[in-house]
């Protein structure tokens, strides 16, 4: 057996714990994830059902760590060792065709998480180098400038300077004793920078206290994109540590996918120990800021709008009421989508896909579930799409289908753009 | 949307069971249990029996009187008072000189057929040969419905085939007593899987009956004989031998299901005839379905190339299409049928 | 001893024991490997996450289920009518309560018991079935499925046969088939129905400390 097939299949068995054990044990091959897969849907392909997408690491379990396992290899009955060849034909299925979205664990009868799984499953490949070449880059990139498309602090600056202008107010960096510490995604800083003019209005007008630190600025977590324990601890450990240095209350997980997993739920796991400081998301903190009545809405959005629910903060991330409350008080003509919340389709784009230039077509292909949903709303002028990454996903996706009428909005631009004209001036 | 053509066919079939049940009913009447015309009673120096009690009344005539009335009578009702009915022995005797003796024997009929039919004009294939693209014909549902009527089926026709012909087939070979439990077996086997037949001939119908409807296009169809003469026929997405087993499976199986079910549940009838009746007709109807099932099955596998394709994977091939259902391929793609798959 | 007397005897006990010790050996080494405590702060109960999500899998999901109405139907009817004609025929409580248990309980009529034998069936057949002819199912299944499903067909299908109990050898045709049944089951896919517990039960409790139940 090879080196690298050696090595995936030994990180296989060390993630499989007795949660995972329990999913391979009870999955009875009924295909309805495949149902609930855009990547299936969007191509009829079989290959794309998520429960084969874990194959190679069922194989493992089942052949060196399942209960009579033993038993089973002595009488010839158990399965076959898995291949380096299987390894690298699975390698797409396992990076370009899973967003880690979690529809597949929504819909499974027997309640197995298959996304989580593949997070699992990811172990094995980027022990064994066999990650797709624009996660390569990107973690590169992460190892040089702390951000996954080479964002320096430099560049940060640039766009903390042009927003400060913009809005008339500071956006302080590295304030030591703030109760608020600001991540961001490359690609809002980069992509979308009227987000940090947001946050410096709606929390002035909130009146809290709140920065952005020079060494932690960056919120997304590709060693979670990739699958790599030790590269997420390290990258997490940064933010922590930074976050701790500065005495800060509480992090802002900012409008992103993963970063909002990484930090809330897998941060404490991987660093081994609980943080000195709270996660907040910034559409909790949105609505807990507008329920105390700190930000309050004032003249709505007239355009007809629709929300996108991200993955990992709505159907993995728990936060299914706050946005649309939000949107609520925001827009004067909200329309839900076809299956929102919970089972809304994902934009194709997360975990990893979207900095995999390979999975390029699977990706439009699979935008076409989400497109549909957006075509079953008449006269739709823009979509909230809470999520940097999603964003790019949208707009992409939107030009592919020569659809880029719709526009696509950030919420917490939206909630600033929409907050109610504050009484006092300030200097 | 019914055709003269389909109604004439049905009022033929009733009017030929009819027939085939008087017919019977005349050489019966030669091949009864009563004595001869001419027949006497011998003095044997022996005591009569019961007969005395009636004084001078003879035998037959007293048997007569239990009988109550003329026994070639086969349709005569049945007044109180009668203490014995001729018709039972009637009945017993169609299903044992006729039904188990000859009916059998169709289903051997029609794979013999067959076998010959292969052996001299061999498979049918697609003249264009494969052309490797592929069009899509039968729906995830309509394959499952379909197979699954025929997994029922199998079985229905396996236990059916066990109850009528086990005696005379499996008791000489194997013993009565195996006889016994086979038959046993598939009695228990056979009647608790009627009415999931019953559920299966829903399926199957809601599933097939659009498209099955018969049309002009399938006159020219019958005057070609499906392409035996005069080469290529054109039909839509059933053509007219699909269209006819289509009717026969759901009207011979709406028939073995009211027999059926008359059988399973006998206090629904309060006349025996009906239930005598019920077992004939069942057992006509099954054995003639599944004497053409065998024809069905010879032309959906080895018979026609290309045509196991539609149930196995939904999809078949597109020169395929062409040359069976050129209609239906173009009402599917929009595109000609006589201009060829590159 | 005859043939009867040995499947519904010996050979069902030592069968019943296979099936006790090997799914007891199964489901404990599961649970055995472990998993590491997770020390996130939790926005909700994860016991009660657990028995949650063991419920909730219970009713499938609307949007989904357009889909596959089929598969649905056929897997409830199947199960649940298995269930009821196993529990409540008569045949089998009085073998429960002769060979194992010692007491017994209400029976279905005759008619019960058939439909319940129907039903099963019909989503039985479809089930494999559709297995057979979904391309996805078929990429997906092996021959643990296929096994697994046929003797248990199998089983059913000999049980339809020695109904009305006429002949010991269809009765014991169909004993010993259920014996095979029995020692099959643990080491197959056929366990499904004890580690659906575990499996709705850990993804019921992650989602529980996140304070949903999705």
């Amino acid at each position: 057996m090879s080196k690298t097939a050696d090595i995936a299949v030994q990180k296989f068995l060390e993630h499989t714990d007795s949660e995972a054990a329990s999913f391979f044990e009870a999955c009875v091959h009924c295909g309805e994830c495949a149902e609930a897969c855009h990547f299936y849907l969007a191509t009829d392909d079989p290959r794309y059902t998520p429960t084969y997408k874990l194959r190679p690491m069922e194989r493992a379990y089942r052949r060196d760590k399942a209960p009579l396992s033993t038993l089973k290899k002595m009488l010839g009955l158990a399965p076959k060792p898995v291949t380096e060849a299987e390894l690298k034909e699975w390698e797409e299925l396992v990076y370009d065709s899973c967003n880690m979205c979690g529809r597949c664990t929504l819909v499974c009868p027997m309640g197995i998480d298959i996304a989580g799984t593949i997070r699992k499953m990811r172990e094995g490949y980027a022990a064994a180098g066999l990650v797709p070449d624009g996660l390569k880059a990107a973690a590169a990139k992460v190892e040089k400038t702390t951000s996954p498309m080479g964002v320096t602090i430099k560049a940060l600056e640039a766009q903390i300077a042009h927003q400060e202008k913009a809005t008339g107010i500071k956006i302080e960096i590295d304030k030591k004793g703030a109760d608020y510490m600001a991540t961001f995604s490359s690609m809002e800083i980069m992509g979308y920078p009227e987000v940090l003019g947001a946050y410096a209005r709606l929390f002035k007008r909130a009146g809290l206290s709140w920065t952005i630190s020079s060494v932690a600025y960056e919120a997304t977590n590709v060693g979670v994109q990739i699958g790599s324990s030790p590269m997420a601890r390290g990258i997490l450990e940064r933010v922590v540590k930074a976050a701790e240095d500065l005495g800060v209350k509480y992090v802002i997980s900012p409008e992103c996918g993963h970063a909002y997993g990484a930090i809330r739920w897998a941060g404490p796991n991987m660093m081994g120990r609980r943080f000195k400081f709270e996660v907040v998301h910034i559409i909790e903190l949105l609505d807990q800021l507008r329920r105390e009545g700190k930000i309050p809405a004032g003249k709505k959005d007239g355009r007809r709008i629709t929300l996108h629910d991200p993955c990992q903060i709505v159907r993995r991330g728990g936060l299914l009421k706050e946005p649309r409350k939000l949107l609520d008080e925001s827009c004067d003509d909200f329309i839900e989508m076809k299956g929102a919340g919970i089972t809304n389709f994902c934009c194709g784009g997360g975990g990893g896909v979207s900095a995999n230039p390979r999975a390029n077509v699977l990706k439009t292909k699979a935008f076409s579930q989400k497109l549909a949903q957006l075509d079953g709303i008449d006269s739709l002028e823009a979509v909230v799409v809470p999520c940097g990454n999603c964003r790019t996903v949208f707009e992409d996706g939107l030009e592919a289908y020569d659809k880029d009428g719709i526009e696509v909005l950030g919420l917490a631009e939206l909630v600033a753009e929409t907050l109610a004209a504050d009484g006092h001036k300030q200097g | 949307m019914q055709t003269h053509f389909h109604m004439i066919r049905n009022y033929l079939r009733l009017g030929v069971l009819m027939l085939l049940l008087a017919a019977f009913a005349a050489p019966l009447a030669a091949q009864s249990v009563r004595p001869p015309g001419n027949a006497v009673n011998l003095d044997d120096g022996r005591e009569e029996g019961p007969s005395n009690t009636l004084g001078d009344v003879s035998d037959t005539q007293l048997w007569d009187n239990f009988r109550g009335g003329d026994p070639a009578d086969f349709l005569a009702a049945a007044p109180e008072g009668q203490l014995m009915t001729t018709t039972g022995q009637q009945w017993r005797l169609i299903r044992e000189q006729y039904i188990r003796k000859y009916l059998g024997w169709l289903p051997l009929v029609v794979i013999g057929l067959l076998a010959v039919f292969y052996l001299i004009r061999g498979p049918m294939k697609i003249s264009a040969g494969r052309s490797g693209k592929t069009l899509p014909r039968f729906t995830l549902s309509a394959r499952v419905a379909h197979w699954f009527m025929a997994a029922v089926f199998i079985i229905l026709g396996v236990t059916g085939m066990i109850i009528l012909l086990g005696r005379p087939l499996i008791g000489p070979y194997l013993g009565l007593e195996v006889n016994s439990v086979l038959s046993s077996a598939s009695l228990q086997g056979h009647n608790l899987f009627g009415p999931v037949f019953i559920f299966a001939l829903i399926w199957l119908f809601i599933k097939f009956v659009r498209g099955n409807f018969f049309q002009m296009v399938d006159l020219k169809w019958i005057f070609k004989l499906g392409g035996f003469f005069g080469g290529h026929v054109s039909s839509r997405q059933f053509n007219f031998g699909e269209k006819s087993w289509f009717w026969m499976v759901i009207l011979g199986g709406i028939l073995v299901s009211v027999t059926g079910v008359i059988m399973l549940f006998p206090g629904l009838v309060d006349d025996i005839r009906w239930l005598q009746l019920s077992t004939i007709l069942h057992a006509l109807g099954a054995v003639v379905l599944i004497a053409v099932a065998f024809g069905h099955i010879y032309v959906g596998s080895i018979g026609m190339e290309g045509s196991i394709d539609s149930m196995l994977k939904g999809e078949v091939d597109e020169n395929w299409a062409k040359e069976h259902h050129d209609l239906w391929y173009e009402e599917v793609t929009g595109k000609s049928a006589k201009e060829e798959t590159l | 001893m005859s043939f009867l007397d040995l499947v519904e005897g010996p050979m069902f006990y030592i069968a019943a024991t296979i099936f006790v010790a090997a799914g007891l050996w199964r489901l404990i080494g599961i649970i055995r490997i472990g998993r590491k405590p997770d020390i996130s702060p939790a926005k909700g109960s994860a016991t009660g996450g657990f028995i949650k999500g063991n419920l909730r899998h219970f009713f499938p999901r609307g949007i989904f289920a357009r889909r596959t109405m089929v598969h649905i139907l056929g897997g409830y009817g199947f199960h649940i009518g298995l269930f009821v004609l196993v529990f409540f025929g008569a045949y089998h409580i009085e073998f429960l309560d002769q060979r194992l248990l010692g007491f017994s309980w209400p029976a279905l009529p005759r008619w019960g018991f058939l439909l319940a034998a129907e039903i099963a069936f019909i989503g039985l057949i479809v089930l494999w079935v559709r297995r057979i002819s979904d391309p996805v199912m078929r990429l997906i299944s092996d021959k643990d499925d296929h096994i697994g499903s046929w003797l248990t067909f199998l089983v059913m299908l000999s049980g339809a046969f020695a109904m009305e109990q006429a002949h010991d050898s269809l009765r014991a045709t169909h004993m010993l088939l259920v014996n095979i049944w029995l020692i099959y089951f643990p080491f197959s896919r056929l366990m499904h129905a004890f580690t659906v517990v575990l499996s709705r039960g850990n993804s019921g409790a992650t989602y529980g400390r996140k304070g949903m139940n999705p």
